[in-house]
């Protein structure tokens, strides 16, 4: 089936076909031709050969039996040695000539007859002057004469017969010639009707071979016009010949493939703008999370200063404090409830830098998202390059056909001419593929740049949230560490109001102890201003991120504007 | 019905086919007629010899006669039925020129042609005729040589006439014996011709005596022209030397007319050798005292050559015709009692003889001194 495919849907096996076809027809009737005059003449010459052959033998037993007669008449009337002779000679002619008509093709048993009469009467006529001329010898003339009379009648006969004969043989031969000029007549037209089919299938087939060009072409030159125009929806090109079955396989393949090109441009620029849009709303949230970190760490830092204040002003106070525990006791108080609050905006603060250390683990997998969506991206614009090689291959392929088909246009003379433009359509045809992929090309390129400028960006982005993570943790850990501080603050405070109310001599312990949580607090305040710091810190870096989700939105919107040409 | 019986024996007889029944040979002549009579005799007797004898190759031989009477229509049919019939090893027939040529083409026909072989058809036409036909009698033109050897060389005859039949054989016989007369220094005075109706000779014995007479007269003709030319001649008082082909076999019955007729044949009964002295005894003690002529004695060896041919090859048509096709050419020639037969390419026996006869009281001998 594939081969009978590749042997009759190419237009070169159907011109080979049909020209093919026609030299084939002009054969086969020259044959037929050649074949008839060739029966006809042998038929002929066999025919005449048989009636100059009947003819011959007929005349020749007429001549010869009137040659006896005469010959033996003139003994008789004047014998002589030579009149004997020719008498003999004669009749011994006469008997060979018999011998020939039995021999005759075509003999009925009626001539069969006729020829034994005939041999029958001759020897009897021979037989009859044989013995007249012995009776004339004799010099019984009366009686050779009465002999002699005796051959008139068979003589008559004979001669009847073999005319009788000769008539029968010349009305097979005019059977004979008719049957010839019907066989003439039957090969005439057995010529006229080869050479009919031979000019009808002549004429289909250039048809055919017409139509298998032009309807093609057509539908091909209208699939390359939508695509050009940037319609990529599927184009349906029918059956053709394998040429531009070749060129319509291309043109599919290639619709196909820009298709799906910039359907998944399409898809991965809004999905980019998505995730832009989800990374600078993130962004925004983290640093208005940054900015209450900052005000809380102040306020930290506020509260652990007036802390070590108030516990300077306890242990310079101790003593005088010692004698009067109450008081201590109510800076103890006053210490419990300042932890109380501390640890309190710690752990909100804590709450918050949590919150934010998710929200940056979000943005880490928007980003990682992002940057493997704009990977794939440049991947997809590799095999756009890829597709544009394969569709110059294929026009200058075309180019070439098509420069083939000119050349055997330019073979077949006048009847090529409407072929030869045809085949200047399809390298025109040719040569704008060429150059709407080189467009296209420089699109890609165009968009692969920016896909570029993207994955820097995004690089860039994924490297700030991981500076944004660290800083958090440490944000965290540092606000931990205050909250067990202070819990430590708290149950020093409780055990100090204790003491204050117990013992007095409790009160060293107190200050000692006060001095600690004074060099505590201390510490306090330096974790505090690092929290700040950082959080500061990671609010410059939020910025920077939201800057970089600006980009990639810009970049998304450009992406999308580039593939919008496009119908698919 | 007859149709019925053909049909029932045929089929019998392809029954028998196997190698216990008895082996058929087909035997076709006038046997309605005296001279059918020697032939179908003479086969009787050798097909009994040779059962007696145990046979060939352990089975009967069976003759199967069918009767042409001596027409031509006639023996085309005898030879469809024997053609047709595939029990049939071969044909001994037929007995004259006519029918044998006409059957001839009936046994040849493909695609299981059966071999055909006639003792006594003497006809040149029937030389080459078919691939399967043959015979074993020497053609009419072997007849006319030697009757003008015997003239000229025996009786020393220097002039002679011929009175002929006008038809072929006789234009034969006188053609080939003139010829062989005149190379041999002979001189012919007159070829005077006759036809079966001619009435007298008178005028052509007048004219010959006339003219000084001859050492001998030829009749080139059949038995009635011989005795119309012997009685005219008696009447005239002639008494030349009559000579004749084997046409004017059987001539020797009108006794005092024929007596000293010299009569070419293929073969006469008093034929010397040991084969033919058994031959000759045996059929005179199976059929009284009576003595065969040249057809029975070529029948009675066409029987023991095909006896020879299927112990041979076996009772196969294209195996014997292939051996008889040999006999002479790659096989030995066959020594029968009519002499040797070797077969030409063209199925005749050109190396056999003919013997000159003598007329001797009312007996056909064989002339003493060949």
């Amino acid at each position: 089936m594939t081969a009978w495919r590749l042997g009759f849907d190419t237009l070169r096996w159907r011109i080979l076909l049909g020209f093919g076809g026609v030299i084939l027809g002009l054969l086969v009737a020259a044959i037929i031709g050649v074949a008839a005059l060739s029966t006809m003449r042998g038929a002929v010459s066999q025919e005449l050969e048989a009636l100059e052959t009947s003819s011959q033998v007929g005349t020749g037993i007429v001549t010869s039996v009137f040659t006896e007669i005469r010959s033996a008449e003139q003994y008789l009337a004047q014998p002589a040695a030579d009149a004997k002779q020719s008498f003999q000679t004669a009749a011994d002619d006469a008997f060979q000539y018999e011998k020939g008509l039995e021999k005759l093709a075509g003999l009925t048993v009626e001539d069969r007859l006729t020829i034994n009469r005939v041999k029958q009467l001759q020897a009897s006529i021979q037989v009859d002057y044989a013995l007249a001329h012995a009776l004339r010898d004799l010099g019984r003339t009366a009686e050779a004469t009465a002999q002699a009379a005796k051959v008139r009648g068979p003589a008559a006969e004979l001669t009847q017969l073999v005319s009788n004969l000769d008539g029968r043989q010349a009305e097979r031969a005019v059977l004979a010639a008719g049957r010839l000029s019907d066989l003439a007549r039957r090969r005439g037209l057995l010529l006229w009707l080869v050479l009919a089919v031979t000019v009808i299938a002549a004429a289909v087939i250039a048809l055919f071979t017409l139509a298998a060009v032009e309807g093609p072409l057509q539908r091909l030159v209208t699939a390359a016009e939508r695509f050009g125009a940037g319609d990529l929806r599927p184009v349906t090109t029918g059956k053709m010949p394998a040429e531009f079955e070749v060129l319509a396989h291309a043109m599919q393949v290639m619709g196909e493939r820009l298709r799906g090109i910039v359907g998944e441009v399409v898809t991965e620029a809004d999905r980019i703008a998505t995730s832009a849009g989800d990374l600078s709303a993130v962004s925004e949230e983290l640093a208005a999370s940054s900015a209450e970190v900052s005000t809380a760490m102040i306020e930290i830092s506020g509260g652990a200063e007036q802390q070590r204040n108030d516990l300077n002003a306890m242990g310079t106070g101790l003593d005088a404090q010692r004698k009067a525990a109450g008081e201590i006791a109510d800076s103890a108080q006053r210490v419990a409830r300042l932890g109380e609050e501390i640890r309190t905006v710690a752990d909100r603060h804590r709450h918050d830098v949590l919150s934010a250390g998710t929200a940056l683990l979000d943005v880490r997998e928007v980003v990682e998202t992002t940057s493997s969506q704009v990977t794939q991206l440049a991947q997809q614009s590799a095999s756009i390059d890829d597709f544009v090689d394969l569709i110059k291959r294929i026009s200058s392929q075309t180019n070439l056909l098509a420069l083939n088909a000119a050349i055997e246009a330019a073979r077949a003379g006048e009847h090529g001419r409407g072929f030869a433009v045809v085949a200047q359509e399809v390298r025109q045809l040719a040569d704008e593929s060429a150059r709407a992929a080189e467009d296209v090309a420089h699109t890609t390129s165009v968009i692969r740049e920016q896909v570029e400028e993207v994955t820097a960006t995004m690089s860039v982005g994924q490297a700030k949230v991981r500076g944004i993570e660290s800083v958090a943790e440490g944000a965290a850990r540092g606000l931990a560490e205050i909250v067990a501080a202070v819990e430590q603050v708290e149950k020093a405070a409780a055990k100090v109001t204790e003491a204050a109310h117990q013992n007095r001599s409790v009160a060293d312990e107190i200050t000692s102890k006060a001095q600690l949580v004074g060099g505590r607090s201390v510490s306090h305040a330096a974790s505090a201003e690092e929290v700040t710091a950082a959080a500061e810190e990671q609010g410059a870096s939020t910025q920077e991120m939201a800057a970089a989700a600006g980009g990639l939105l810009q970049a998304a919107e450009k992406l999308r504007s580039l593939v919008k040409g496009f119908r698919v | 019905m007859r149709r019925l019986t053909l049909l029932t024996a045929a089929l019998l007889l392809g029954a028998c086919r196997s190698s216990t029944g008895p082996i058929v040979i087909g035997v076709a002549g006038p046997f309605s007629q005296p001279r059918g009579l020697s032939m179908r005799r003479a086969a009787e007797l050798a097909i009994g010899e040779i059962n007696a004898h145990g046979g060939v190759r352990g089975r009967q031989l069976q003759l199967a006669f069918l009767d042409d009477s001596g027409s031509e229509d006639v023996a085309v049919r005898v030879a469809q039925r024997l053609h047709d019939d595939p029990a049939i090893v071969a044909v001994i027939g037929h007995l004259t020129s006519g029918p044998s040529i006409a059957a001839a083409r009936v046994y040849g026909a493909a695609p299981n042609p059966v071999v055909m072989i006639s003792p006594s058809a003497s006809s040149p036409d029937l030389s080459g005729i078919g691939p399967t036909i043959f015979r074993v009698c020497p053609s009419d033109l072997a007849h006319g040589p030697a009757l003008a050897r015997f003239a000229r060389e025996r009786l020393g005859a220097r002039r002679v006439a011929v009175i002929y039949l006008n038809n072929e054989y006789g234009r034969g016989v006188r053609s080939t014996f003139v010829k062989e007369f005149q190379r041999l220094g002979g001189e012919v005075i007159e070829e005077d011709p006759y036809v079966a109706a001619t009435a007298s000779f008178e005028p052509y014995l007048t004219r010959i005596r006339l003219a000084g007479g001859v050492d001998a007269l030829v009749i080139a003709g059949e038995r009635p022209g011989a005795e119309l030319a012997a009685r005219e001649m008696a009447a005239l008082g002639l008494r030349w030397p009559v000579l004749g082909g084997d046409a004017l076999t059987g001539i020797e019955a009108d006794g005092a007319l024929a007596e000293g007729m010299h009569i070419s044949s293929a073969y006469l009964w008093d034929r010397p050798g040991e084969k033919n002295a058994a031959f000759i005894s045996a059929y005179a003690r199976a059929y009284g005292a009576d003595h065969p002529d040249h057809r029975g004695a070529g029948a009675y060896d066409i029987i023991q050559l095909l006896a020879q041919a299927i112990a041979a090859v076996g009772p196969s048509r294209a195996a014997v015709r292939d051996y008889l096709a040999d006999v002479g050419r790659g096989r030995p020639p066959y020594d029968g009692v009519t002499g040797t037969i070797a077969f030409d390419g063209r199925g005749d026996v050109p190396q056999k003889p003919v013997v000159i006869g003598v007329v001797r009281g009312g007996r056909l001998i064989t002339e003493a001194g060949q």
